[in-house]
């Protein structure tokens, strides 16, 4: 963009000169957020932000507050932490395990796959708030114990929704191949396994990583509507609900930061295995 | 036994042909309205809501990505908080929200202007940096002025990258809609699903909503696929854009 004002030719002004300055420009990226960052924290502290949105701190209460609930209650928020992670990192897992083997499936057989990767998508389409009471019925008889049972529909729900979005992505990563590889694999008359192991599954794995950086934020968000529908009390979003039947709002927002610091944490380590893994690819 | 534990099969999943006959049923199961006049009439309610709440999202997305494009330092101090948006669970927020507004409707047009925000954002603003430096250049070599810069060149050809935005909200702001009504009484489908689970109404309200919600889901990207081919003559050739997904 700054090279493209340059050749229009019109003097620089102050502001573009600052802006053209390289040491400048790569401060900024870090400290303009930061700069932003701190902003909201003192409107909220200082109770501007309240009086905007016309509400008070019992409903909206004031950081540090926020801060020693999650220090005083940490045994039981970590507990409801695990109980969520535990939700949507087997849901994740075993929806992007089928959603790959899905896909698999359909690249090799096209005719008989495709087909199952459209019943996939359509289940993904139904809205978490109808599929959770769905699964919490049929998953009635997996055990006794009300603790097992909503843990096992719950998870049931994060795989159905993960599962899509693997799915539809790897497929794309498993057969948009380019041309002279494959010619060339027919050249060396490999097996289709051969093909499937050294050409088709090393070209979906950055594909995999696009569909994972929208399913792990979707996972937890699916895992936590769909607490609020379990039979279990337990998990961080059936506590923000929990909480706010019981007007305890500061509790309730201790949790909602729970739930915000475990998506960035997951988002981070996604990030952090995405450029161990496509080093090693690439 | 089976009775007593409410495992009835019409609890557990009722045959396909049971939901049809409850369809095309007249009984009354709720005042003086059927069973599919009234998931029809909340499904109205809630689509209502959210389409106001995607707008509202879908044009201030735009509007924040115009202006991510046009400084530099607007993109710097926010582009890091687009992606925080994305990665905070909005719809576990939605019980909080409520009571910070205190009104159901408001707070219905925010989560789902939130959801749909973002998506449409980060599309759009992807779609602005994939402009080719010819394009540029020809502008340049033309004489143009940086307004039409962007009616001309830019705005165009982030059309494509918006509606792959639009494509990924719609549904998103339908689940949003249908959860909030699950909190308060105040008709939709979300509440007449709550009361249909706990019996106050014929257990096959819930399957028609179940089926009618998940048609709306796949439906509303259709939709703006339509629109989308009906704005932009150059799709119709058959040409598909690439969906950018961050």
């Amino acid at each position: 963009m700054a090279a493209v004002k340059k050749k229009i030719g019109r003097p620089k002004p102050l502001r573009q000169r600052i802006g053209e300055n390289k040491s400048w420009q790569k401060a900024s990226a870090i400290v303009l957020p930061l700069a932003l960052g701190l902003l909201i924290v003192l409107i909220w502290q200082t109770e501007l932000l309240h009086s905007w949105l016309d509400t008070d701190t019992f409903t909206l209460p004031l950081m540090d507050k926020i801060g020693s609930i999650m220090y005083d209650n940490s045994d039981k928020i970590w507990a409801n932490a695990v109980d969520t992670l535990k939700v949507a990192g087997i849901g994740l897992a075993a929806g992007s395990l089928l959603g790959y083997l899905v896909a698999i499936f359909a690249a090799l057989l096209p005719r008989l796959g495709q087909g199952s990767l459209y019943v996939i998508g359509a289940f993904a389409s139904i809205p978490v708030v109808a599929m959770a009471p769905v699964l919490n019925n049929w998953t009635k008889d997996v055990s006794s114990d009300a603790a097992v049972r909503s843990m096992v529909s719950k998870i049931l729900v994060v795989t159905l929704i993960c599962a899509a979005d693997m799915g539809l992505n790897a497929y794309r990563g498993l057969t948009e191949i380019k041309l002279y590889s494959e010619d060339m694999m027919s050249i060396y008359a490999a097996k289709k396994r051969v093909v499937l192991w050294k050409l088709r599954i090393p070209n979906s794995i950055p594909y995999v990583f696009t569909a994972l950086k929208v399913s792990v934020p979707a996972s937890i968000m699916t895992a936590i509507v769909s607490e609020y529908f379990a039979e279990k009390i337990t998990g961080v979003g059936r506590q923000i609900r929990e909480n706010i039947v019981l007007a305890q709002y500061s509790t309730a927002w201790a949790y909602i930061a729970t739930a915000c610091v475990i998506g960035i944490l997951a988002y981070v380590l996604l990030m952090a295995a995405q450029t161990i893994l496509l080093k090693r690819y690439h | 036994m089976v009775a007593g534990s409410k495992r009835t099969p019409e609890n557990v999943l009722p045959h396909l042909h049971q939901i049809i006959q409850a369809v095309f049923s007249g009984k009354k199961v709720s005042g003086d309205m059927t069973a599919i006049g009234l998931v029809l009439s909340s499904a109205g309610l809630t689509l209502f809501r959210a389409l106001l709440g995607f707008v509202v999202g879908a044009v201030s997305g735009f509007i924040l990505a115009l202006l991510m494009k046009l400084s530099g330092f607007v993109e710097k101090l926010l582009f890091p908080y687009l992606m925080l948006i994305q990665l905070i669970p909005v719809l576990g927020l939605a019980p909080i929200i409520l009571s910070v507004t205190g009104d159901i409707n408001v707070s219905r047009v925010v989560i789902a202007g939130i959801l749909s925000f973002y998506p449409v954002a980060t599309n759009t603003l992807s779609g602005f940096k994939a402009v080719e430096k010819d394009k540029y250049d020809l502008m340049f070599v033309y004489a143009s002025k940086p307004r039409e810069l962007y009616t001309k060149v830019l705005i165009p050809s982030s059309l494509p990258y918006f509606f792959t935005g639009l494509k990924i909200a719609a549904p998103m702001a339908v689940t949003a809609s249908i959860l909030v009504d699950t909190l308060q009484g105040d008709g939709g489908l979300g509440c007449i699903l709550s009361q249909s689970l706990k019996h106050a109404m014929s257990i096959y309200v819930f399957w028609i909503i179940v089926f009618v919600s998940a048609l709306i889901g796949i439906l509303s990207s259709k939709v703006i696929g339509w629109i989308e081919i009906g704005v932009s003559p150059w799709k119709r050739t058959g040409k598909r854009s690439r969906k950018v997904r961050t």
